[in-house]
């Protein structure tokens, strides 16, 4: 039996590539993903090692969790300056520097601020002539000095670079205080690095940056190096009990494992997200593998029956079969662990593209890569193989005898049954994770439409002949005689072009989905916008997607110009609720019903200037509080405090959180003080271009911002879910290519199957181009019923998710015509080029050998 | 020759209908070379109904295939009519099909997911032609499938399929039909009405066949029985009987 197998193996080379490209695919997605993660995963930790390299201890203030602010670094409260001579006195302290950090953004040579998408843009003050003192450091001096002066600055070497700066050069720097211009005088590396994981780097001179960083007597920590006789561990001890309470002291090795952890935290949400698209595909692929097989039953049924009746047992041809599906699985396994490689890099390039731009030294490869992606490999086409390899088992002795064309496919009762069960058990478990709150509801969510995919699935030859049918007309009326065997032969084994479509409906139900969850969050956010937001200009930063902190200078200059009303500015804090990490929203409490409408229920917004928050009606009615009760927050710098609840409010779109504070609360506990939005509106009896002049003139120091009127706001808005949706799609892409070589593989068989017929049409005249477009034509009928069927079965999905977070704020639900319709008109085209083999091969037959055929 | 003398002469039909001049046909090369046709000189006239017949190997469906444009000679000319179709492309030997030649096979001659009438206009279907209506309603009329049309193959009888067959090969009007076995996979009832209705095309339409069989008793439908041995022409016999094919053949295979 294996010889059988083996030879029955290397007899198909076509078919074997074709199925094993579906789990190449799969697999290498999947390998990739990990091996991105990991190389991502290494490099930060390589990184982190090099930049605690050569300190001993670190000293900071202690606080309850470390936070994230606007400018993307963490925001860890200063400690005196008294401090370090505490440190320093220390016995077993070699040195001892205190350091402090903040907001500072570069501007380049054009007046564009300088934002790399995601890592921070960081500011360091340093003592004079002691960054590089340390010989162990991991900073090396590129070019020029280290700053002595308050207007001297040093820049990283990869900013240096890319924006084309050298010393003597002078170059403009935000801060959360005015602008300011400095003169470069060094130029630094890290090692072999230019730059920290693609953060921005500006390093001053520590009593300036003491003053820009608004930290005058203060330090954000002091770095260590401890004398030759004491350990690193031994050094922290002392110091922990020298300094005063609120501070702590950490190893090195501590604080670069503890920045990596947060990191792989960070990544390995990313990695999961990655990770599913893998298995969208492996799904996806699975039916190209159960198509392949049954289809191949079919084709083999009277070597088979011949098999049987020689003596081999049903048990063995199942063995058989099983047998290829494993080789089969675990050769293209190997492969896509290969491919992983390649396709790792892409998506490396295509994150970049949608402006994640994560630091890679080499590929990395763990043997965890391997044993994931060949034992899924394996099993997806195993279990795949199971119901093809079972119906072979069941062919009769008998079927060698009979003639060998393969049977028309029946629609049966229990199909109907069976599928429309599965379809209803798959819409119970979505729907379960969708509208009952469960603990794991997106894990019921993805089993809801892996069911409901299978149920129409199996619905789907029930479709798939009026689909063909109807599809078909038009091309038949076109086309004549090639068309109408186009549309016989789509029609012909319903079944079978029935799941050769189903790969494609998976992944345009999943596409039309996303498409109309994305149109309805702009119906919705364009709706809320439309109803609440009186403001007539608003200001955001410029980095990408509109994240990132700016200067609270803008929200002032802004409103000391007498064209603007009122002014509004919204900043954004971490804090933390019942253990889990939150953000709140920190507003003027005297401007911000000027700009917007709060939908406030109960309190009075102005009330806030007390300390006190303001609560969503959601959050209200989940924590059971009402006005006067108080709301226990942990925060960053004082840890957790009881904070009076004035107020509840409806409208929290606006604000961009379900908790509410004043200004002044926010800098009471948090360290940096960076706007995220600032909204304004025209003063009355003012013109609109007037105002708008005024509000440039006010913004023109920081080209770190955006002004935009509402229209533009709101395509800005569009602008960033369209790019969400445009990266949800060209990760989805693979699926869909997947499916397309399902159609192909199908088509290559049927052509294969069918090489008598298309012999006799070319004997009695028909030219290679019509058989061609016979084949494209059939291609095309496949791909637009998978397509049909997936805007149905997504658009249900649509509705549904949409439907379900009706209670999150999105309460429109707009279905995205023209896109959907581009999307059938694409898998059509689409069709035409996964069609594109298969036809030339019927175009190719030798009409002598293909009517001699037996 | 009596063709050359009268190739000046302008007519309307060509008296000769298909013409094999110095044909050879190797399959394979050096000593495994196999000679299938090996300088076949034979002219076949138009209106006229000729037998190729010869033992298993000897070249016969070769031949056919040859003269039909569906393969290609080694050496030598084949016209059909006074078309060089040694000298057609791909695509043009596939419009001659299309519009001058008529096939029918031994099976598996119709298309599954054609009906029958379908399948009878398929070869003008694919020339965007309409079919002769007038004709077309005749040949049905002889053929006897007026009540079939609607059916699919597998639906019909085995001589159903092929009388469907016949009347596409003549649905067109072609020039030329070429019959491969036709009455291979027939029972002798069948096979006797599907002659009787070719042997009646002939003589009711002046329709011009060639047919290869290795049965006498089909072959003593014909007007002409060409023989062939090892690839060469050994014997012509006029007004063929069974008893006379039947001790031509004996000397043949022995």
């Amino acid at each position: 039996m294996w010889r059988t197998t083996v030879k029955g193996l290397m007899a198909h080379k076509l078919r074997l590539a074709l199925t094993a490209l579906a789990v190449v695919l799969g697999v290498g997605f999947i390998g990739g993903t990990y091996v991105l993660t990991d190389t991502i995963n290494k490099s930060f930790d390589e990184l982190f090692a090099d930049t605690t390299q050569g300190v001993d201890v670190f000293v900071r203030s202690d606080t309850a969790f470390e936070s994230q602010n606007a400018s993307g670094s963490g925001d860890r409260e200063a400690m005196p300056e008294e401090v370090l001579e505490t440190v320093q006195g220390v016995d077993g302290v070699d040195t001892a520097t205190g350091s402090v950090g903040g907001y500072a953004q570069l501007v380049d040579k054009e007046g564009e601020a300088i934002a790399p998408q995601g890592p921070p843009t960081l500011g360091f003050g340093y003592p004079d002539d002691e960054t590089t003192e340390n010989e162990d450091s991991a900073v090396t001096m590129r070019a020029g000095r280290e700053p002595a002066t308050s207007d001297e600055v040093m820049i990283d070497a990869a900013t240096a670079e890319d924006h084309d700066f050298s010393v003597g050069d002078s170059v403009d720097v935000l801060f959360e205080g005015p602008k300011r211009t400095f003169e470069v005088v060094g130029i630094i590396g890290f090692g072999e690095a230019d730059n920290l994981a693609g953060a921005t780097l500006a390093v001053f001179e520590l009593e300036a940056a003491q003053e820009l960083f608004n930290k005058e007597g203060t330090l954000d920590s002091i770095e260590v190096t401890a004398e030759e006789d004491v350990s690193p561990g031994e050094l922290r001890n002392r110091i922990a009990t020298a300094v005063p309470d609120g501070i702590e002291a950490q190893t090195g090795d501590y604080i670069a494992d503890e920045q990596s952890d947060s990191v792989q935290e960070a990544l390995g949400f990313f990695n999961t997200a990655l990770l599913v698209f893998g298995f969208i595909s492996l799904f996806v692929g699975a039916f190209i593998i159960f198509n392949t097989f049954s289809i191949v039953v079919a084709q083999r049924t009277r070597e088979f029956g011949l098999l049987r009746a020689m003596g081999a047992s049903g048990r063995q041809i199942l063995g058989s079969v099983l047998v290829e599906s494993v080789i089969v699985g675990f050769l293209a396994s190997l492969v896509g662990l290969v491919a992983g490689f390649g396709i790792a890099a892409g998506l490396q390039a295509m994150l970049r593209v949608f402006g994640l731009d994560l630091p890679s030294t080499g590929l990395v490869f763990e043997p965890r890569t391997a044993i994931i992606g060949l034992t899924v490999g394996v099993l997806v086409t195993l279990i795949s193989a199971i119901g093809p390899a079972r119906r072979a088992s069941r062919i009769s002795p008998m079927a060698a005898l009979r003639e060998a064309s393969p049977q028309q496919a029946t629609f049966s009762r229990k199909r109907l049954l069976v599928g429309a069960s599965v379809t209803l058990i798959g819409a119970a478990i979505l729907g379960a994770g969708l509208f009952v709150s469960l603990d794991n509801a997106v894990s019921y969510v993805g089993l809801g439409a892996a069911v409901i995919f299978f149920g129409v699935t199996a619905l789907s030859p029930l479709f798939a002949e009026p689909l063909a049918r109807a599809i078909g007309a038009p091309i038949q009326a076109l086309l004549n005689v090639p068309g109408k065997l186009a549309r016989q032969n789509s029609r012909r084994n319903p079944k079978r072009t029935a799941s050769t479509a189903a790969a494609l409906m998976i992944g345009l139900a999943l596409v039309s989905m996303v498409s109309i969850f994305a149109a309805s969050i702009k119906a919705t956010s364009s709706r809320i916008l439309d109803e609440n937001l009186k403001a007539d200009f608003i200001i955001t930063s410029s980095a990408g997607g509109g994240f990132g902190g700016f200067s609270p200078e803008i929200a002032a200059g802004a409103a000391e110009q007498h064209e603007i009303g009122a002014v509004a500015a919204v900043r954004y804090g971490e804090f933390r609720l019942d253990g889990a990490s939150r953000f709140l929203s920190a507003t003027d409490p005297d401007t911000i019903e000027e700009v917007t409408s709060l939908g406030v229920v109960e309190g009075d917004v102005g009330d806030l200037d007390g300390g006190g928050v303001f609560l969503s009606t959601d959050v209200a009615e989940s924590e059971a509080l009402t006005v006067g009760d108080d709301l226990t927050m942990e925060f960053p710098a004082d840890g957790k405090t009881d904070v009076p609840v004035d107020g509840i409010f409806e409208t929290t779109d606006i604000v961009g959180s379900d908790f509410l504070v004043s200004l002044d609360t926010y800098a009471e506990q948090y360290t940096t003080n960076l706007d995220s939005v600032v909204l304004a509106t025209v003063a009355s009896g003012v013109s609109t271009d007037d105002a708008r002049a005024a509000i440039d003139t006010a913004t023109s120091d920081f080209p770190n911002v955006t002004v935009e009127n509402q229209a533009e706001f709101k395509e800005t808005q569009a602008g960033l879910v369209d790019q969400l949706l445009g990266l949800i799609t060209a990760l989805l892409a693979l699926a869909l290519v997947i499916a397309l070589l399902g159609i192909t593989n199908t088509l290559a068989l049927s052509v294969f199957e069918r090489t008598r017929e298309l012999g006799l049409l070319r004997a009695v005249g028909m030219s290679r181009r019509q058989a061609r477009s016979m084949i494209r034509w059939e291609s095309v009928i496949i791909a637009v019923i998978g397509a049909v069927l997936g805007l149905v079965v997504g658009g249900v999905f649509g509705w549904a998710l949409v439907t379900s977070l009706a209670d999150e704020g999105i309460s429109e639900f707009a279905v995205p015509t023209g896109q959907l319709i581009a999307y059938v008109v694409a898998a059509g085209a689409a069709g035409i080029v996964a069609a594109i083999p298969p036809a030339r091969r019927a175009a190719r037959l030798n009409v002598l050998e293909a009517i001699a055929t037996e | 020759m009596q063709s050359v003398k009268e190739e000046a002469v302008p007519r309307p039909v060509q008296r000769i209908a298909s013409r094999a001049v110095d044909v050879a046909k190797v399959y394979g090369a050096g000593s495994t070379a196999v000679r299938a046709l090996d300088g076949v000189d034979m002219e076949f006239e138009t209106g006229k109904y000729a037998a190729i017949m010869g033992p298993s190997g000897s070249g016969k469906s070769t031949l056919l295939q040859c003269l039909a444009g569906l393969d290609q000679v080694t050496s030598g000319v084949i016209y059909l009519g006074d078309v060089d179709v040694t000298s057609l492309n791909e695509k043009h030997r596939t419009m001659l099909r299309r519009d001058k030649i008529g096939f029918i096979f031994q099976s598996f001659n119709l298309i599954p997911s054609l009906t029958a009438k379908e399948n009878i206009t398929l070869p003008m279907d694919l020339a965007r032609r309409k079919p002769d209506a007038e004709w077309l309603d005749g040949l049905l009329d002889i053929v006897g499938l007026k009540d079939r049309l609607r059916h699919h193959p597998s639906e019909l009888s085995g001589g159903e399929q092929q009388r469907v067959a016949a009347a596409r090969a003549l649905a067109s009007r072609p020039e030329i039909v070429f019959a491969d076995e036709p009455t291979g996979n027939l029972d002798s009832k069948r096979g006797g009405e599907m002659l009787a209705f070719m042997r009646r095309a002939v003589k009711e339409f002046g329709q011009t066949i060639i047919m290869v069989t290795h049965d006498p008793i089909a072959a003593s439908y014909s007007d002409q029985v060409v023989f062939l041995e090892d690839g060469k022409i050994v014997d012509l016999m006029e007004g063929p009987t069974v008893e006379k094919v039947l001790d031509r053949m004996k000397t043949l295979e022995s």
